[in-house]
């Protein structure tokens, strides 16, 4: 089944298109720098949750089940191959040959693994349920020219933030860090060289796609579906003819594709000529750099709510690893173990 | 700020055609005129609307010689963006031209383009939609509206642009009759009253000309006429290019002045001027019995789509062999979905369909395809061929005909839809009208014994569609079953024997057509238009018409026998 967007009222579905892209991004990040698997399982279920809230279970479930065999078997790999020293060994998955031992910490890094990978599908999956694609086309184009102070200010400090706590071990570790001996001083040039970086980065990456592009994603988007519907009329129309479009010869199959192919390649070429001509006339080259949009885009509360969620998770994942507390779950397990 | 249009000394040439498809156009077109343009498929009135919103020469390669100027705009110097602020433009067929996933985006794409404001975009999206009857449609998308549901979405988003002028090219041509009213009605009340310049392209002149006042008639490039409505119809036909509103030609064989364009018109003028005699005699058509073996049986028939949608309800249908049937409906009836159950390509959820004795459930499309043959709405869907050689073989190799038999086969095909000359074409060089009886020809190469043909006539000119119906008449002749899905009721009078009318899934009537003719209830329930024939015989029924009549022919003789006397005769 296609992972396409359907129509809701759910809370994610209320959600501003940039902070469920945010999801994606962060739950990204997530998912690189939390390494416990009680964490990871713990958002993957919110995000769950919130999934099943969102769309039909079963259009959730059917295309996550597919998945869950690709994770596991990822996780096998983890279990199988991840046998540090000094691990604790359970038993051996071959016995009678000794080969292939499994060990606690094997299992509890494949659970993670399990979940990091599935928590950053299943985002993709609710950002695409919920999301109309035009506005994750619009998303990412650039379109209001004047972003206010405030707006600027706040996502600097919440990028320089992010750069702060990841940069922290490199700052204090080293007992010169740019010259500098003084803690304070180096903790203060730190968070000033922070804010600089996420300056740049908001003008480099803020700027989105310029309004062609976003347009031409936004039009792409929206044609997907009568494509859909024209290769259907052209596969049916030569089932009509008496053509058997699924023959059970593999050379008779690739034949088959190729007469398909030539209406459906007309097809395509007579309607991306139709969008030209139906776009120039709607005055498409007006004045491109001036467009408006009539969707706009505003943080709700509730936005604002899942951005401070993601960034106190990120933020404090930075701060486990710095810490040297990358994965609480282990540590309890293994304490829990005979030695 | 008014714009006339003026075209001086226009000519243009495509740059991969040989002849040009306009030549020496002199033409003015003043502020808040509505202006019908008419001629035959391929007179270069297409060409002459691009010329106006700019897509001649800005997007079509080709050399344009003369000046275009709207307003004081050059066509040549302004961009193709910049004229679309003052000319709106309206293509035949709708969803080519709905590029967005929304209705109101669809609305808003003009206005976005030209950097209005957010909250002025919402108020014209509301005024728009409000315009074209269409609020409540703002979150639907585009291509799963009807066909007149997706024009109105046209028109509303020409109309959010705000421009001076409408340039509509065939509005009318893909939707079914309550369709066109609709987009009629709407296009000239904008126009009406908002004093905008409106230029129509259309064939279906009984329904257009009421609404317009002045008429210009194009044939190979050239305007040959370009007047007022009623000095149109006086000058009369033109043989092959123009041809006037039967209901204008019969007031004319019986001296009627004035020029009616409706039934009760011509019966009101009729009555003014004569005492009208009942008619002597009426005339009998000899309709094919069509009796022969059941081809086709459906029993209690439903099919409910994956989405949910119930598409057919409990239908009951025998097709016998050599019947020549009229598949009636609006947009959305359940048309296609019937037939793509004749040839297999969806199973009943309910109910069984056998043709000539296969069970289409059991039996793949292919197999059935040997005896059902299936010609689709659209042309390009089916050809897979680059020319008209290969585009007919293609079918014979998929049956496995023996290759001694192809040329026989193909010559006898392509000779039925008169187009034997084109037997070494490319196939993309032929024009819409070539291109589906090309279709219908490679279909004709498997000698079935059923035709299934859906909408043949979509976008055609009247000769066009003649030509098609009499090719279809012929091979029914020739003892082939036919079921044509038609919007044209006054074709299918004139050629079915019976009539199958779907509502909603549901089958509202099957039976002789004249019967269907007979019912005005059911036509109207339907969204089916009466030919303006059927409706003048039907007023005329008093004195002995026919109520049935379908024919200009059978009508001129009942006028005037209704007149005779009075003229003398």
């Amino acid at each position: 089944m296609a992972i396409e967007y359907r129509k809701g009222n759910s809370f994610l579905h209320n959600l501003d298109a940039r902070t469920k892209l945010m999801i994606f991004v962060g739950g990204t990040v997530i998912a690189m720098i939390i390494l416990d698997p009680l964490l990871m399982g713990i958002l993957f279920l919110a995000l769950y949750i919130l999934g099943r809230n969102a769309i039909e279970k079963d259009v959730l479930n059917n295309n996550l089940k597919v998945l869950v065999m690709i994770f596991l078997t990822f996780s096998l790999f983890q279990v199988v191959w991840f046998t540090p020293q000094d691990s604790y060994f359970l038993f051996y998955l071959i016995p009678w040959k000794n080969w292939i031992p499994v060990t606690v910490q094997g299992l509890i890094r494949g659970a993670a693994v399990f979940f990091r990978f599935f928590s950053v599908v299943l985002a993709v999956h609710l950002m695409l349920y919920t999301t109309p694609p035009v506005e994750l086309a619009l998303t990412i184009t650039e379109r209001d020219k004047h972003r206010t102070f405030l707006a600027t200010a706040a996502v600097v400090l919440v990028l320089g933030s992010i750069f702060f706590v990841s940069a922290l071990p490199t700052a204090t570790e080293n007992n010169v860090f740019l010259g500098i001996e003084q803690t304070a001083l180096k903790l203060a040039v730190l968070a000033f060289l922070c804010l600089i970086f996420a300056w740049i980065a908001l003008k480099v990456l803020g700027r989105g796609l310029p309004a062609e592009m976003g347009v031409a994603l936004m039009l792409g988007f929206a044609t997907v579906g009568i494509m859909a519907k024209q290769t259907e009329q052209i596969t049916n129309a030569q089932k009509a003819r008496g053509y058997d479009v699924q023959p059970k010869n593999l050379i008779a199959r690739v034949k088959v594709l190729t007469a398909l192919l030539i209406p459906i390649f007309l097809a395509t070429m007579q309607r991306s000529q139709d969008i030209s001509i139906a776009i120039l006339s709607r005055g498409f080259d007006y004045n491109i750099s001036e467009r408006t949009y009539r969707r706009e885009f505003t943080f709700h509360r509730q936005d604002y709510l899942v951005l401070a969620v993601l960034l106190v998770v990120i933020i404090g994942g930075l701060l486990m690893s710095r810490l040297g507390v990358n994965s609480p779950t282990e540590t309890f397990i293994l304490n829990l173990l005979p030695k | 700020m008014e714009y006339d249009i003026k075209f001086d000394r226009v000519s243009f040439h495509y740059a991969d055609s040989e002849s040009p498809a306009l030549k020496d156009i002199n033409l003015e077109i003043k502020p808040g005129e509505i202006v019908l343009i008419t001629g035959p498929a391929g007179s270069g009135k297409t060409t002459l609307c691009s010329c106006i919103n700019g897509l001649i020469p800005h997007y079509h390669e080709g050399l344009l010689e003369g000046t275009v100027t709207i307003g004081e705009y050059d066509t040549k110097k302004v961009r193709v963006g910049g004229l679309a602020s003052i000319v709106g433009m309206v293509f035949q067929d709708p969803e080519s031209q709905l590029v967005t996933n929304s209705v109101a985006d669809e609305v808003a794409f003009g206005p976005e383009n030209f950097g209005v404001p957010r909250e002025k975009i919402n108020k014209r999206v509301h005024k728009a939609l409000e315009a074209t009857r269409m609020t409540g449609y703002e979150d639907r998308e585009p291509h799963t509206l009807s066909g007149g549901e997706q024009q109105a979405c046209v028109i509303a988003a020409t109309y959010s642009m705000h421009p001076e002028i409408y340039v509509l090219d065939e509005p009318l041509a893909n939707l079914d009759p309550q369709g066109r009213a609709k987009v009629l009605e709407l296009v000239t009340d904008i126009a009406r009253d908002f004093g905008k310049t409106m230029i129509i392209v259309e064939h279906a002149l009984e329904e257009i000309l009421p609404y317009v006042q002045r008429v210009i008639v194009m044939d190979k490039g050239r305007i040959i006429r370009d007047d007022t409505v009623e000095k149109i119809l006086k000058a009369g036909d033109v043989k092959k290019v123009f041809k006037r509103p039967d209901v204008t030609r019969l007031a004319q064989s019986i001296d009627i002045p004035g020029f009616p364009l409706h039934p009760e018109d011509l019966v009101t003028k009729m009555q003014k001027k004569y005492d009208l005699n009942r008619i002597r005699d009426t005339i009998m058509h000899e309709r094919g019995n069509g009796k022969g073996d059941v081809v086709i049986e459906m029993e209690n028939v439903s099919h409910r789509y994956e989405a949910g949608v119930n598409a057919l309800h409990d239908v009951n249908l025998t097709i016998h062999e050599g019947e020549f049937i009229a598949l009636l409906g609006r947009n959305g009836s359940g048309k296609t979905t019937l037939v793509s159950h004749i040839i297999g390509l969806l199973k009943p959820t309910q109910g069984k369909v056998t043709v000539v004795g296969y069970d289409t459930v059991d039996t793949p499309t292919h197999m059935l395809a040997r005896h059902v043959g299936f010609c689709f709405q659209n042309p390009n869907h089916q050809i897979v061929s680059f020319t008209v050689q290969d585009e007919m073989k293609f079918g014979l190799k998929a049956h496995e005909i023996d290759e001694s038999e192809y040329q026989q086969r193909i010559d006898k095909a392509l000779k039925i839809v008169n187009m034997e000359e084109y037997a070494d074409a490319e196939v993309f060089d032929l024009g819409k009208g070539q291109k589906q009886r090309i279709a219908l020809a490679s279909v004709l190469t498997l000698e079935p014994e059923m035709l299934v043909i859906d909408e043949p006539t979509t976008g055609q000119d009247p000769e066009m569609t003649d030509e098609i119906f009499e090719i279809i008449k012929r091979l029914n002749k020739n003892g082939t079953t036919v079921l044509v899905i038609t919007h044209k009721v006054d074709y299918a009078a004139m050629y079915a024997q019976r009539a199958i009318v779907l509502n909603q899934g549901y089958l509202k009537f099957d039976g002789p057509i004249d019967e269907l003719l007979l019912d005005e209830e059911l036509m109207q329930a339907n969204s089916l238009e009466l030919p303006h024939i059927t409706r003048l015989a039907k007023q005329l029924s008093t004195y002995g018409v026919p109520a049935n009549t379908v024919y200009y022919d059978d009508m001129e003789i009942y006028l005037k026998q209704m007149v005779e006397v009075q003229r003398g005769n």
